[in-house]
């Protein structure tokens, strides 16, 4: 049903992931233990430097995290060479205000310099592998419909508005193709997901039957009814049923009082 | 008009609903002359099948004469004589042109819903919870047939309710069972239940030329029931420590060439493994009790067939997978394609081969459809199929 496209895994390469590792290893570093980690780099190593530590710990197994897990994470590379920026600064302060242990401070601004380029060349690739991003995920539903091409892409262009205008308005688009073994015409919508508030949104909406893809996966479920069957079939319990949503809000399966047709 | 309708767990009765109406163009409507209770009316009952309703009409088993129809109806007119078939089937996609009704791809509007419980729907059913649909059912006064141009079937002469109301279930699905054997010349079939579709299976699985039928069951009133009528052989496994030992020894060691689960989700055992899993399925932990499908995978030969057609709804423990893969066994299974089998069935009972009314035990009028479940489900006073009059 879903067809995310083929990144994960091959677009995160060696480079990518040591990165993500060692930044991980890194944060840990300077997240559990700040004060050794200050001395190390020339600084004091009181109150405050200490925080500071910490905080640039926590920004570095964020970008770890990031860079290992994101499928696709440019953003997060680049996030490490806006981290090592700052680094470089906090460094650079520190010499100036630490005058005895300068040449500790040289050797780690040596070590940021020379972290910093792999960063820059990764996120570079990255950025321009990945082209243009979508906000959401690329979808397909599919029905296969038991009529030859002609009749059914015919049907579909007489189909209801409202369904042409619902694709159009998520970008999708539709197939047409021979079903192998003369079982008539398989229609494929491809359209992209996104929906309000990413994956957390789309796990709500799939719960309450209400997302995109299972509301296309019933319409294109009736217009399969329509061509095949000449109508829309209707149960006692759902008389209109169309939505998943509507299908767990159903009524007893009692014949109706008053008559739809 | 009167109707049986599901209340809730073990509560059923009837009531005043509204008459049915065409609602499709290929609707009719069928004044319902004689209707059943199913076994699988009992896994409702019992509360093991999700997704009813209270209010649910009940009954997926009955016939009657066509008082209404839609516009596109065109093979039945009014008055005629129908047994409608339980599975709902439009005759136009790829799962009926194949005769595989009971998948229709078309006639479930809960197909999203079922869809997201088997993996794919299936076709709608009479009074059958919301996952197939949400039709109402038969043990009324009256119902709504959808695609009636394709599932009804027309009952000419005068031969009576009694010998062809089992044309809408239990005889096509015992058939069926029988048909998935691939029984060839001197074959040993088992069959676990001899409810009312065991029986049916036993009788046809004779008719399709099996040489011995061994019929499992711990009522000793339903075993003479199918000895005198389908001539099978009976084993009460009330009395016996290992069913599958059992078969083996009534089988010359070999284990019968094929076995047919006639109970499904809800069978009975003895001993702890009994303990275990009905402690499982009370708790709604385990979805059904495979006893039967167990020992049937355990008994069958090497190379045999299991012929699944009690009904299953979720999930099982402590399946035999190894005894299957290993010793090669298939299994094979399903809802009944009842459109597929009532033209040869109706001739065979035309041509007094068998006469299927010989399962019915009690005949009460639709106002006792409670007692009826009653009865049949604690199997009191020797019930083994009630048909109801409205």
């Amino acid at each position: 049903m879903a067809a995310a496209p083929s990144v994960r895994g091959r677009d995160k390469d060696s480079l990518a992931r040591f990165l993500g590792w060692f930044s991980i290893g890194l944060g840990t570093a300077k997240f559990a233990a700040p004060r050794a980690m200050c001395r190390l780099i020339g600084a004091r190593g009181d109150g405050d430097s200490r925080s500071v530590m910490r905080l640039m710990g926590a920004r570095e197994l964020a970008q770890g995290v990031g860079i290992l897990t994101r499928p696709r994470p440019a953003g997060w590379l680049w996030a490490r060479v806006v981290g090592d920026g700052i680094d470089l600064s906090l460094l650079t302060l520190t010499a100036l205000r630490n005058k005895e242990h300068r040449g500790r401070t040289a050797f780690a601004i040596a070590n940021v310099l020379a972290v910093t380029v792999p960063d820059v060349l990764e996120s570079e690739r990255h950025r321009r592998r990945q082209g243009r991003t979508y906000p959401g995920m690329l979808m397909r539903k599919a029905v296969t419909i038991n009529r030859p091409r002609g009749e059914v892409e015919a049907a579909w262009t007489a189909a209801a508005i409202e369904l042409h205008r619902k694709i159009e308005q998520v970008g999708g688009h539709v197939v047409f193709s021979d079903a192998p073994g003369n079982r008539g015409t398989e229609v494929a919508v491809d359209f992209i997901d996104a929906p309000p508030a990413g994956e957390l949104g789309a796990a709500v909406l799939k719960a309450a039957g209400s997302d995109l893809a299972t509301e296309l996966s019933n319409d294109l479920r009736r217009f399969k009814q329509l061509v095949e069957t000449g109508e829309i079939v209707r149960s006692d319990s759902t008389p209109d049923g169309r939505l998943l949503a509507d299908q767990l809000h159903q009524r007893a399966a009692q014949p109706l009082e008053e008559a739809v047709r | 008009m009167k109707a049986n309708c599901w209340l809730g767990r073990n509560v059923v009765d009837v009531e005043d609903v509204p008459d049915p109406r065409i609602l499709n163009e290929r609707d009719a409507i069928v004044r319902i002359t004689s209707t059943a209770i199913c076994g699988s009316d009992l896994h409702l009952y019992d509360g093991y099948i999700p997704t009813m309703k209270r209010g649910d009409v009940l009954g997926h088993e009955f016939m009657g004469e066509v008082v209404d129809k839609g516009s596109r109806v065109g093979n039945l007119n009014i008055g005629d004589r129908v047994v409608v078939p339980f599975p709902i089937a439009c005759g136009d996609c790829n799962a009926c042109e194949k005769e595989l009704y009971s998948l229709c791809e078309n006639s479930n509007p809960n197909a999203g819903l079922a869809e997201k419980m088997f993996g794919f729907p299936t076709a709608g059913i009479f009074g059958y919870s919301h996952l197939t649909g949400g039709f109402a059912g038969g043990q009324a006064e009256y119902a709504r047939v959808p695609f009636a141009d394709v599932g009804p079937i027309k009952i000419e002469n005068g031969i009576p309710d009694e010998s062809v109301l089992f044309l809408s279930d239990i005889f096509p699905t015992g058939y069926m069972g029988a048909e998935m054997c691939e029984i060839k010349n001197g074959d040993v079939i088992a069959i676990w239940g001899a409810g009312p579709v065991g029986q049916f299976a036993a009788a046809s699985a004779r008719m399709l030329g099996a040489e011995r039928v061994i019929m499992i069951d711990r009522f000793e009133y339903r075993l003479r029931i199918a000895r005198e009528n389908t001539g099978a052989e009976t084993l009460n496994y009330d009395g016996i420590d290992d069913v599958p030992e059992a078969l083996k020894e009534l089988t010359g060691g070999r284990g019968p060439d094929a076995c047919i689960d006639a109970v499904g989700m809800e069978s009975h055992h003895h001993g702890s493994v009994y303990a275990y899993d009905r402690v499982k399925h009370a708790a709604r932990m385990e979805a059904d009790r495979p006893f039967a499908i167990r020992e049937a995978i355990m008994s069958c030969r090497n190379g045999g067939i299991v012929s699944v057609i009690g009904v299953y709804g979720g999930f099982v423990d402590k399946f035999p997978l190894g005894a299957l893969m290993n010793r090669g066994i298939s299994i094979k299974t399903g809802q009944c394609h009842v459109q597929r089998y009532m033209r040869p069935l109706l001739e065979r009972i035309q041509e007094g081969e068998i006469d299927p009314s010989f399962v019915i035990t009690h005949k009460i009028p639709l106002s006792q459809a409670p007692i009826g479940y009653e009865l049949f489900k604690h199997k009191l006073d020797n019930c083994l199929k009630v048909v109801l009059k409205p």
